[in-house]
């Protein structure tokens, strides 16, 4: 399953690489991107594990920029 | 500016009150320190506290920290002002990249922003309401009045009226829309009322599919973005360990006090921030991206912007892309008779054929032509017709009919590369009419500004003869042409040019989405034309362009060069302040001031070198 999310207040670039970096690391995504131009992240994943990995991806870019709101609907 | 942006100006301006009131305060030593903590907190203490939490989330090399302990340092050291100052500055810079970049985002989007906000659904009682476009289902009615976006895609079932396609082509001439026409959704419709009949859901609309690419593009990355990352990465733990020697090493070295060493340091630590570095490359991406798509020209990522750059190969389908694809009277060669009385007797004798060759010779007479003048008609399969064209015996067809007629006809130089046809009159030679497949007009000038774009080889693959083939290649100004190909052997031939060109330049396909889709993802690069409403296309190419003039190709190669240039001028740039301010900063020339304002004039100008994207001279 592959999913975008809305990034709020994402005000840094480097920030944005950083939680890429992060969130690709979390077991069980496939890949993910996160685009500052489009203040948005794309998270691809197995559908089982999907809420799963969506709650620590969530979590991951608070550590990285805590301003940074993810809109998870 | 958002609330955010808002508070954090109140701040800044607070605390630069402070600064300029503590300036005339005749305190020294610790009291004084203690008086400049009061802007100092105001203005940093959420990067302070964003340092402690990063600490606690292993973030160390992040921003906040960085800075914390640039600025911390500093008034540790008694250097009160320039702390403060160094915040305040951060904390501006911080504001300004929001508020530019937030700013240049919007206006790049607001360019791609052709979503339709709403459809006038007609109900069964003819009463008109306003939905979401979204909600209507196939098949249903809408009405679009004049100004309004058209919503869906549908054809229209009454009206007449102009359609402004230029937020999807670029292009700024109207076209004509009237009952039974498609229509696309995204144009504007400009002077009538029209009734559409949807055919589409709004998710697989035109305008639908356009938005999910543009969406989609900055997903897709380029390498001087994936490199700029990866750069930073190791650039700003490599610079803070600069920082640690240079507060370490020289003072052990050259004696003298620790002071002026850690200072410099702390400079180090405040030109370690990447972000001025990070931002402006996917900024000048998104910039292209924005900038092509205002012309007709949609790039699905910026990897694909950045490959167009450095195209060396173009290879071209014929149909539909160069050519016109129909057939049309290119030449009258009469040997009596005027012109117009050929091809009205040759239009004559074929009037009741359906053939698309009698079709071309009937729209190239022009005059409403009266069958009633037409007895006896014959239709000689593969050679002609015969007919009695106002009691006179007329021929039309082949070089093999005109045989049969026992006519010596000699093969004209001037007309080959398409189809000839003969006309014979009172049982004596008349002359030829030449139908052939035009060359789009602009086709000629497109081959020649990718020449003049660094193309280095232009390439024409077609399924037709030979001998058009090497007419229109010619023609043109192509340096290869392959003629007489199966859709399979074109595969079989891109793969060939793939091979033989070099390492470092791309090959592009240009096709028109019908029938070459295996085609345009086997080329590094694959563009379809004339793809307005062809799914398809939009599907299996990387670019695509939104009309079909073949100048469209050029301009492409100019944008993604220009976005190219761009790019580097800004890594170049960054990296070179950057680089001159650490210099300047370990032979103390560069203070914590010099650096901070490198920081954000770095990144203001690569904004706004980025923004250049924007503007439609290429």
């Amino acid at each position: 399953m592959k999913k975008t999310f809305k990034l709020i207040d994402l005000d840094c670039a480097n920030c944005a690489a950083k939680m890429e970096t992060a969130v690709k690391k979390i077991p069980g995504v496939k890949d993910a991107t996160v685009s500052f131009m489009t203040q948005k992240m794309t998270i691809e994943a197995e559908d089982a594990q999907f809420d799963q990995v969506v709650k620590e991806a969530v979590a991951a870019c608070k550590k990285v920029e805590p301003d940074c709101e993810v809109v998870v609907k | 500016m958002t609330k955010r942006q808002k508070k954090n100006l109140y701040r800044i301006l607070i605390a630069a009150v402070l600064m300029v009131v503590l300036h005339f305060v005749p305190l020294e030593g610790v009291a004084k320190g203690v008086l400049y903590l009061i802007p100092y907190l105001v203005v940093g203490g959420d990067i302070l506290k964003k340092a402690v939490q990063g600490i606690g989330n292993g973030q160390l090399m992040d921003e906040n920290f960085l800075m914390a302990v640039a600025t911390v340092g500093a008034m540790i050291l008694g250097e009160y002002s320039e702390g403060v100052a160094v915040m305040l500055f951060y904390q501006v810079g911080e504001l300004f990249q929001s508020y530019a970049v937030g700013k240049s985002r919007q206006s790049i989007s607001a360019l791609m922003d052709i979503r339709p906000d709403s459809a006038n659904l007609e109900k069964e009682d003819g009463s008109l309401e306003v939905v979401d476009p979204e909600d209507v289902p196939v098949g249903s009615v809408i009405v679009i009045k004049p100004g309004e976006k058209v919503p869906l895609d549908g054809q229209i079932l009454e009206g007449d009226s102009f359609l402004d396609t230029s937020a999807l082509t670029g292009e700024s001439v109207p076209r004509r829309a009237s009952a039974g026409d498609e229509v696309i959704s995204g144009c504007i419709n400009q002077s009538g009322l029209l009734r559409v009949r949807t055919t589409k859901e709004f998710g697989e609309s035109t305008v639908a599919k356009i938005l999910d690419l543009v969406e989609n593009s900055s997903m897709k990355k380029a390498k001087a973005e994936n490199f700029i990352t990866r750069f930073a990465r190791w650039y700003t733990p490599a610079v803070c360990i600069g920082a640690l020697v240079l507060a370490i090493l020289p003072p052990l070295v050259l004696g003298g006090g620790f002071g002026t060493w850690i200072f410099r340091a702390l400079t180090f630590l405040v030109i370690s921030c990447p972000c001025a570095l990070v931002i402006s490359i996917p900024l000048s991406f998104f910039g292209g991206i924005g900038g092509a798509s205002r012309c007709g020209i949609l790039v699905k990522g910026a990897n694909y912007l950045e490959a167009l750059a450095s195209t060396g190969v173009v290879v071209f389908d014929k149909t539909g892309t160069l050519t016109r694809g129909v057939f049309q009277v290119s030449r009258v060669h009469p040997s009596q008779f005027a012109e117009e009385e050929l091809l009205e007797c040759a239009a004559l004798a074929e009037s009741y054929s359906s053939h698309p060759i009698s079709q071309s010779l009937r729209s190239a007479a022009k005059k409403n032509l009266d069958k009633s003048r037409v007895s006896e008609v014959q239709e000689l399969a593969g050679r002609g017709v015969k007919a009695l064209v106002d009691g006179r015996p007329v021929a039309a067809g082949n070089l093999k009919l005109m045989e049969e007629l026992g006519l010596q006809v000699t093969p004209c130089e001037e007309c080959q590369g398409g189809t000839v046809v003969h006309v014979a009159v009172d049982g004596v030679y008349a002359g030829h009419i030449l139908i052939s497949d035009q060359v789009k007009p602009g086709a000629k000038e497109a081959i020649a500004g990718l020449k003049a774009a660094g193309v280095k080889k232009t390439v024409m693959l077609t399924g037709d003869a030979k001998d058009v083939a090497d007419r229109v290649a010619a023609q043109l100004g192509l340096d290869e042409v392959h003629s007489e190909l199966l859709p399979a052997d074109k595969v079989e031939w891109v793969e060939k040019l793939l091979e033989q060109k070099p390492k470092d330049q791309k090959l592009a396909f240009v096709g028109d989405g019908i029938n070459d889709a295996p085609v345009l993802s086997r080329a590094d690069l694959g563009i379809a034309m004339g793809a307005l409403g062809s799914d398809a296309a939009i599907e299996a190419a990387d670019v695509v362009l939104m009309d079909d003039d073949p100048a469209k190709i050029a301009l492409a190669m100019r944008i993604s060069r220009k976005c190219r240039r761009i790019v580097h001028q800004n890594i170049v740039f960054a990296l070179a302040v950057k680089a001159a301010c650490l210099i300047l900063g370990a032979i103390g020339i560069a203070n914590m001031w010099a650096a901070i304002f490198a920081d954000v004039g770095v990144m203001v100008l690569a904004v706004l070198n980025a923004t250049r994207m924007l503007s439609k001279k290429v």
